[in-house]
């Protein structure tokens, strides 16, 4: 299916009178027959222009979620770079009002009875609280750490907000502002929904659970009962990660959940890339339980792909079902696209299956020929994706063009593109940054630096097999892209001496297979990659000093001698491999003893510990889940620094000192 | 005339019935009812084999630890019995506390610490984590912390950060590092100690105090009322009604409410053993989990009952103990699934009591017993 492009100039400000509609419509169509764009190429008209010169981040707004008033005239849109909110009239298409709430907003929900906004803030740890006419700040809500995705509970009395780098969720009373109540979810819990009847809120994790790596992920939906306000529960995803944005289907359209996913075939060496079917992208479609029976084991869970057979839609991000129940829209945040699925038809061939055969669909890429009707292609990084409430437009947030797409869904085409106002200036990190996002540069689509380094850098938990002399050999963890300004050489292996080696031709042909990245876009990658900052560290106090623990943990940290006196030799002390004067890494390749047989080399590069405790699971190949492991059954011989002599409340006080790294 | 003398005749039979409710009444009173209804669920009706080690009510939920695996019961029916294969850390469940918060289920058994939640279990051991020991005796929550005794000394886990404390001898006054219970109190944590008396932890001050035997002896009790009765401490419990801990050992049973000690002992108590695998208490009432049967202890009227299987034909018998010593023996039609008692919890008025050979359901009846002659 092709990718339609039929989106108007920028600042387009309304839909098109009918005839000039279909005359442009027919003029697309023209055009596209005679240039025959392949997708690969169809890259999204945008505003502004390329410049070298030095625009901050900030200035940028990168909308990234939104919510829509119940008459559906006022759009509510977080601007996660320039840390504001803005509120677009639906009608006129401006807008109308702006205000500034704490730090890379992510995530916004409106009470039930539309009069409060809530914003949170991933890097500030907190929820604004707006009053949803005036603008007005009302208050600030302490929350857990990294907030993004919340919601009300339907009263309005409690909010429900994922801590994304807690794994957990913090249930506020909106009466008090305090927050009462912290469940533990999956891993990365990024967006929440509501479900239509009240009753729960579900919760959709970014990344699979920690597990051997030798095996597919199983990522998890949290389920929350919101009566009793627990974690009533957690539902596997089989063979996904990276689920994002939640949509119920109204109970006339089979009543499924929707959460777009992306399906790796980690496992297998990288260079399958080039013949597709690597990484895939899709929906679960996922049936929950009747109140009254809750439990994992109630929840049915399917899989499709939303694929085509030599096409692929990358990073699945938003998607929305509308009213009616008619179509559910997913973004693809890397393809610039939107797929459009007819819900009844999605809804035939999930019935229509046989349980034994529900596993084919996951892997299946015809299956998208079934139930998607449509290919929109919208603006640059699409992400959050909304229904009016008369189902008969959608919006689309497109992070890196700083606008809103309108879609007509009675002529499924772009009515408009709205312009929120952000610099027409490219600086070189936006286009590096616009460059992160986009799976255009990979074999087929299949995936973008983000598909790997999702939420913007961070490492995905997976360890892939990447190129290697011999197949199936050197399996090894991804790293995050979090604070790696300084910390070279970069690989495991510490061949990639700096960040354009990494990321030009050995990307290309190793990775993307595929033309790769120009010199000037390489250049333009690596500024973004490197202005990647690691985010607030909550293990450490507000003032700055350490606790008890955490200073016992430093002791140990920087020790000399053994705990019976002995001298440790300096190529066994911590601080010697990882040294402080640079992000914790002495950036020199080490043999700790962590080899398997399945290496072919011994020394690894010895990787930053800043940020350390965000980064499950450790070692080179992943084998270490928790930072425990590392000393109690990866360091049998004392290579990894002498840890033997340590007991175990010290050996809990050193991880605590690395936590606040 | 005939309306006046028909309400008269209807006041006189209201009058009536009225005395017979408060004679009725007053006749309960002084027939206080026991806990003659026993269900007992043993390997004969499918239950695990074997010693049940604890039980914790939740609700009409009830989760049973047992040799092979931790049992859920809901309404009085066994819904799952959950073992190594369903994720749980080890078969040995030694303990089982639910936090009314999150509604996560926390068991601590001799493969390392579960947390269930959602379906699903979760779990925390030795290499794995910050615990101490995987052979963990006792879980306790308390807010955000949840607190683990191990045979290691006691652990602490923030949910909120996953971070670990260890307690022991070398930064609490443990003179023993083998923790078997916990109890939260109010304002302390309280920790049995095997070997080690009691440990209170200060919530608000963070410091440690504890509580031993003073005369320090094995066998003998030189100062009664002085003091824990004995080191060895198998349980504590917290009594918020009362101000008041108890604490069992396995040489009696002994209780502080911050100024006075009291010791109880077989030969001048109602107590059926001083061998004491577990005590709670709440209200008025004392449950001693001893190895020959369950007692009941009101220190108000300083009554005991206890319930157990005759010890040799396997009966059942409540024995009561008065304030004056004197003791009476009475049948029960039903009893408790063994006499080696191991652990209690409450449902209401019901009684979960886990034995030494399955978990026996006890409920409060009117009296319908007959005296045993003596």
């Amino acid at each position: 299916m092709k990718v339609r492009s039929a989106s108007p100039a920028i600042g387009g400000s309304r839909p098109r009178n009918p005839v000039a509609g279909i005359a442009a419509f027919a003029l697309v169509a023209v055009m596209a027959i005679l240039v025959r764009p392949s997708v690969a190429s169809a890259a999204p008209q945008a505003a502004g222009t390329d410049s070298g010169s030095y625009i901050p981040r900030s200035q940028y707004l990168s909308p990234v979620a939104m919510t829509l008033s119940a008459d559906g005239r006022r759009l509510y849109i977080a601007c996660e770079d320039s840390d504001l909110v803005l509120a677009v009239d639906t009608r006129t298409q401006k807008v109308e009002r702006r205000v500034r709430v704490g730090k890379m907003p992510r995530g916004i929900a409106l009470s039930p009875d539309g009069k409060t906004l809530y914003v949170s803030n991933e890097d500030s740890n907190d929820v604004t609280e707006i009053d949803a006419e005036t603008f007005q700040v009302r208050r600030t809500l302490a929350v857990g750490w990294g907030p993004v995705g919340l919601t009300t509970d339907r009263d309005g009395n409690v909010l429900y907000v994922a801590n994304t780098l807690g794994d957990d969720i913090s249930l506020v009373d909106l009466k008090s502002g305090r927050e009462f109540k912290r469940l533990e979810a999956g891993h990365y819990p990024e967006y929440v929904a509501l479900s239509r009847d009240g009753s729960r809120v579900y919760v959709a994790n970014l990344l699979a659970r920690v597990a051997p790596v030798d095996r597919p992920p199983v990522s998890e939906l949290t389920v929350i009962d919101t009566s009793r306000q627990i974690v009533a529960a957690r539902v596997d995803v089989p063979g996904v990660i990276q689920m994002r944005h939640i949509t119920e289907l109204p109970a006339s359209a089979g009543g499924y959940l929707l959460v777009p996913f992306m399906r790796p075939k980690n496992l297998n060496p990288l260079v399958q890339i080039q013949q597709g079917w690597y990484l895939t992208h899709g929906l679960a479609a996922i049936r929950p339980a009747a109140a009254a029976s809750d439990g994992p084991k109630n929840y049915r869970v399917a899989e499709v792909l939303l694929d085509d057979i030599d096409r692929y839609y990358a990073d699945g991000f938003g998607v929305a079902a509308t009213p009616d129940g008619r179509w559910a829209l997913v973004t693809a945040s890397g393809a610039n696209v939107v797929s459009v699925v007819d819900s009844a038809k999605l809804r035939h061939l999930l019935q229509n299956t046989p349980p034994a055969r529900q596993q084919e669909l996951a892997n299946r890429l015809d299956s998208a020929s079934h139930f998607v009707v449509d290919r929109l292609l919208v603006g640059r990084n699409p992400t959050d994706v909304l229904a009016s409430p008369d189902s008969r437009f959608a919006y689309i947030a497109n992070r890196m063009d700083d606008t809103v797409s309108v879609v007509d869904l009675g002529r499924m085409r772009i009515a408009s593109t709205i312009d929120l106002g952000g610099p027409k200036e490219i600086s070189r990190q936006r286009r590096g940054e616009r460059l992160f996002f986009n799976a255009s540069h990979c074999h087929q689509g299949q995936m973008a630096c983000a598909t790997c380094h999702p939420h913007e850098g961070l490492s995905d938990g997976l360890a892939w097999s990447l190129e290697t002399p011999q197949l199936g050999r050197d399996v090894v963890e991804n790293r995050t892209l979090f604070g790696i300004d300084g910390t070279s050489p970069f690989k495991w292996n510490g061949k990639n001496p700096n960040l354009e080696t990494q990321d030009g031709p050995r990307t290309a042909m190793y990775i993307f297979r595929s033309q790769g990245f120009s010199p000037k876009q390489v250049n333009d990658l690596v500024t973004y990659i490197d202005s990647l900052q690691l985010p607030r560290n909550p293990h450490l106090t507000s003032n700055g000093h350490l606790t008890d623990a955490q200073a016992r943990g430093r002791a140990i940290f920087f020790r000399d001698r053994t705990a019976d006196g002995r001298l440790i030799s300096p190529l066994n002390r911590c601080y010697t491999c990882h040294s402080p004067l640079t992000h914790y890494t002495s950036r020199v390749s080490m043999d700790v003893g962590t080899a398997t047989h399945y290496d072919t080399i011994h020394a690894f590069d010895v990787p930053q510990l800043t940020g350390v405790a965000t980064r499950q699971p450790y070692l080179h190949n992943g084998e270490a889940l928790e930072l425990e492991d590392i000393w109690t059954m990866f360091n049998p011989e004392d290579k990894h620094g002498i840890t033997s002599d340590l007991n175990k409340a010290q050996l809990n006080d050193l991880i605590e000192f690395l936590k606040t790294l | 005339m005939e309306r006046a003398s028909a309400a008269s005749h209807g006041r006189k039979i209201l009058w009536a019935v009225g005395i017979l409710i408060l004679a009725t009444g007053m006749a309960a009173a002084q027939n206080p009812s026991f806990y003659t209804k026993w269900t007992n669920y043993t390997s004969a009706n499918g239950f695990p084999p074997g010693e049940v080690y604890c039980v914790t009510v939740d609700g009409n939920r009830v989760w049973a630890g047992t040799g092979h695996g931790l049992v859920l019961l809901e309404n009085g029916r066994v819904q799952k019995v959950f073992t190594t294969k369903d994720g749980l850390a080890g078969s040995a469940v030694m303990s089982v506390a639910v936090d009314q918060l999150t509604g996560d289920v926390w068991i601590g058994t001799f493969g390392g610490l579960s947390r269930y939640s959602g379906g699903q279990f979760k779990n925390y051991t030795n290499l794995t984590s910050g615990l101490a020991n995987d052979l963990v005796y006792g879980v306790a929550v308390q807010g955000q912390y949840l607190w683990v005794a191990t045979t290691a000394g006691v652990n602490r886990l923030d949910t909120h950060t996953g971070s670990w404390s260890i307690f022991n001898e070398s930064n609490a006054p443990f003179e023993e590092p083998w923790t078997y219970g916990i109890s939260v109190g109010a304002e302390k944590i309280y920790f049995a100690v095997w070997g080690g008396g009691v440990l209170s932890y200060d919530r608000a001050n963070h410091y440690w105090k504890p509580y031993t035997d003073p005369d320090g002896e094995m066998e003998l009790v030189l100062y009664r009322n002085q003091g824990l009765i004995h080191n060895i401490v198998s349980s504590v419990s917290w009594n918020p009604d009362t101000k008041t801990f108890w604490a069992s050992t396995y040489f009696g049973l002994s209780s502080y409410d911050g100024r006075n000690w009291h010791n109880y002992l077989t030969k001048d108590s109602g107590l059926p053993s001083n061998f004491i695998n577990a005590v709670k208490s709440r209200g008025n009432q004392v449950w001693a989990c001893t190895q020959k049967g369950l007692s009941e202890f009101n220190p108000t009227t300083n009554t005991w009952v206890t319930y157990r299987p005759d010890l040799k034909t396997g009966r059942g018998e409540i024995l009561i103990t008065r304030p004056d010593g004197s003791k009476r023996q009475i049948a029960s039609s039903s009893t408790l699934a063994h006499n080696y008692i191991l652990n209690l919890d409450f449902q209401g008025d019901d009684l979960w009591v886990a034995t030494a050979n399955g978990l026996s359901h006890g409920t409060r009846q009117p009296r319908k017993v007959a005296a045993i002659p003596r």
